[in-house]
């Protein structure tokens, strides 16, 4: 095998598809990075059992081949090299890395012991990656990840028709967002479970693609897989079992006060006020017309409090929140405004987007949060 | 176990020195001999001790706690308040495993835990190298193993490894699989028991006993 490739190509290509790489491979051969070279291409693989990665590239290839050589060493390499073209050949059971006047002799790992990696399943339909990459990440910061509820570390998709559903949960805060997509076929319904981590790492690392394929397989059991494929790169991984809650009737849909309050000063204030918070401790939000007060701290313990300008229709309503769930969400609405609808203090609240005070709010994407119950 | 409640001051004189000045205390003196001086907070660490073995020498308004190493604690008791010796017998202990037992018996109480359709065969399955926790069968019927374990950790996994090895033997049983239940799976032990097929799952302890903490959750 020999060919030629340009620096940054190649340390963008490695260090994307050594992410999969396990951190303790227990056979030797899951920590290579598998190299293919033919016909002016060159592919890159990791795999770890439950994911794969694979990524296509231009290389000028002088003579075709495949070889397993240390992913965590060639990436830790292509990251390092002068930026001038990299010629990697094999010599034997050796790879010669050849870059500039630098020069790598990297042992290789036997090929043929190498697993298969998973058949992408079939494309079910595809996403813009800058909005799918948007989606999974306003919902990806509700996942839970306590290992004592593994349904909870996954990301729902669900997909009706032209509609995709993502939904996570831990309990406290629920995200849902629905997107528009583009199936392959009419009607088209199904359900997965996708761990969260990997479709938060996998939707960003597509992001740059003009469209993501999602390819859905299997509903049977122990052969769930899901595969996303944009811009010569391609992922798999195992989609998780369990029930995943139903969500649509914890979604309150009458409310007796609805707040709207502008977003960068309600997350500059519960930044600010938070700081005295201790951990687990609430801040305390008081809406009245007009104005909302943030509170924390409580007793001998420092204390905090900060007013913000909020419009309220409805009922006062004093409430408090994790600051820590409420910014995520804050963060995640990705709105000029915020709008905070309640039914009492005890129930869960609605947080959604603006983009003014005066229009409606976003119904594509919600956040449910759960208040801290204040003693006394 | 004998209490004595009383005014004292109490010297220690050995590897370290130490001083208490007279004030009433409370000062335990053990069936193996060790004198433990408390005041009147916390709830362990006496403010100064004896570990066994050592001898008590008392003469009068003043003990004398010497051990091998020739350190003593000197105890100078000016007025004696309460005098009480009671016998307490042999203690059973601190049940060491008594969580593991408990989360056998809860798991095999709530087998869903594992999946649905799950169904308990029985606890403490004999093989010849000893007791498997929970032998089970799954919805579609096939026979698992499965170790429960406080902190799961490579033994752990290599335990569950030889049952299975040799409940597969068995005709009637095999193909077994293994679970590996733990409270916290360490990184390395789910890396083998992965490698294995071995499949893996956290326990909630506190959920399984029913325990909720009083955070209001959504569901």
């Amino acid at each position: 095998m020999k060919f030629r490739v340009e620096r940054d190509v190649l340390a963008e290509a490695v260090a994307w598809a050594a992410r999969s790489l396990p951190a303790r491979p227990p056979v030797p051969v899951l920590a290579g990075l598998l190299l293919a070279a033919d016909e002016g291409k060159l592919s890159l693989s990791g795999f770890d059992y439950e994911v794969s990665a694979r990524v296509e590239t231009e290389a000028d290839v002088e003579e075709p081949g495949t070889v397993l050589v240390s992913g965590r060493l060639l990436a830790d390499i292509s990251r390092s090299l002068p930026n001038r073209p990299v010629e990697i050949s094999t010599d034997g059971v050796r790879v010669i890395v050849v870059c500039g006047s630098s020069r790598f002799t990297l042992p290789t790992l036997p090929v043929d012991e190498y697993p298969a990696l998973p058949q992408m399943p079939t494309v079910s339909g595809t996403v813009p990656g800058e909005a799918f990459a948007a989606a999974v990440a306003q919902v990806a910061t509700a996942a839970g990840r306590d290992d004592t509820l593994p349904v909870l570390t996954g990301v729902r998709v669900e997909i009706e028709g032209d509609r995709v559903t993502l939904a996570a949960t831990d309990r406290y805060r629920f995200a849902v967002r629905d997107l528009m997509w583009k199936p392959e076929q009419e009607g088209l319904s199904a359900v997965a479970l996708v761990p969260a981590k990997t479709l938060l790492d996998t939707a960003k690392s597509l992001s740059a693609g003009d469209v993501v394929s999602i390819a859905l397989a299997g509903s049977g059991k122990g052969e769930g897989l899901i595969g996303f494929e944009g811009a010569g790169r391609r992922t798999t991984t195992r989609l998780l079992e369990g029930e995943f809650p139903k969500f649509r009737a914890l979604f309150p849909t009458e409310f007796n006060s609805v707040a709207t309050v502008p977003t960068p000063a309600f997350v500059e204030a519960v930044k600010r006020v938070s700081l005295v918070a201790e951990r687990n401790t609430p801040v305390r939000l008081s809406f009245e017309q007009g104005v909302l007060t943030l509170e924390a701290g409580s007793g001998d313990d420092a204390q905090a409090t900060e007013r913000v300008e909020a419009d309220l229709e409805g009922d006062d309503i004093s409430i408090a929140f994790n600051p820590a769930y409420l910014l995520d969400g804050l963060a995640a609405i990705d709105a000029a405004v915020a709008q905070l609808s309640f039914t009492t203090s005890t129930k869960p609240a609605l947080l959604s987007g603006k983009h003014a005070p005066d229009a409606e709010a976003d119904e594509a994407y919600k956040y449910l949060i759960m208040p801290v119950r204040l003693s006394g | 176990m004998r209490l004595v409640i009383a005014r004292c001051s109490v010297d220690y004189a050995g590897r370290l020195t130490a001083h208490l000045p007279s004030a009433p205390r409370l000062i335990l003196v053990k069936s193996d001999g060790s004198v433990a001086i408390h005041s009147d907070d916390r709830a362990y660490k006496p403010l100064n001790w004896m570990s066994p073995p050592c001898t008590l020498k008392e003469e009068d308004g003043r003990w004398t706690v010497e051990n091998k190493a020739g350190e003593k604690l000197i105890i100078t008791l000016e007025e004696v308040l309460l005098d009480s010796s009671h016998e307490l017998g042999v203690d059973p202990g601190l049940i060491k495993d008594g969580v593991e037992a408990h989360l056998q018996e809860l798991l095999a109480d709530r087998m869903e835990v594992l999946g649905a359709g799950w169904k308990l065969i029985r606890r403490e399955y004999p093989t010849a190298i000893g007791p498997v926790d929970i032998l089970c069968r799954d919805d579609e019927g096939v026979t698992v193993a499965v170790e429960i374990k406080r902190r799961g950790e490579i033994d752990g996994v290599e335990q569950l490894t030889r049952y299975l090895e040799l409940l597969n033997r068995d005709p009637l049983l095999a193909p077994v699989k293994g679970v590996f239940a733990a409270q916290q799976i360490k990184p390395q032990a789910r890396v083998l028991a992965a490698d294995r097929g071995i499949h893996c799952v956290v326990l909630d302890y506190d959920g399984l006993r029913g325990i909720e903490d009083d955070k209001l959750k959504l569901f």
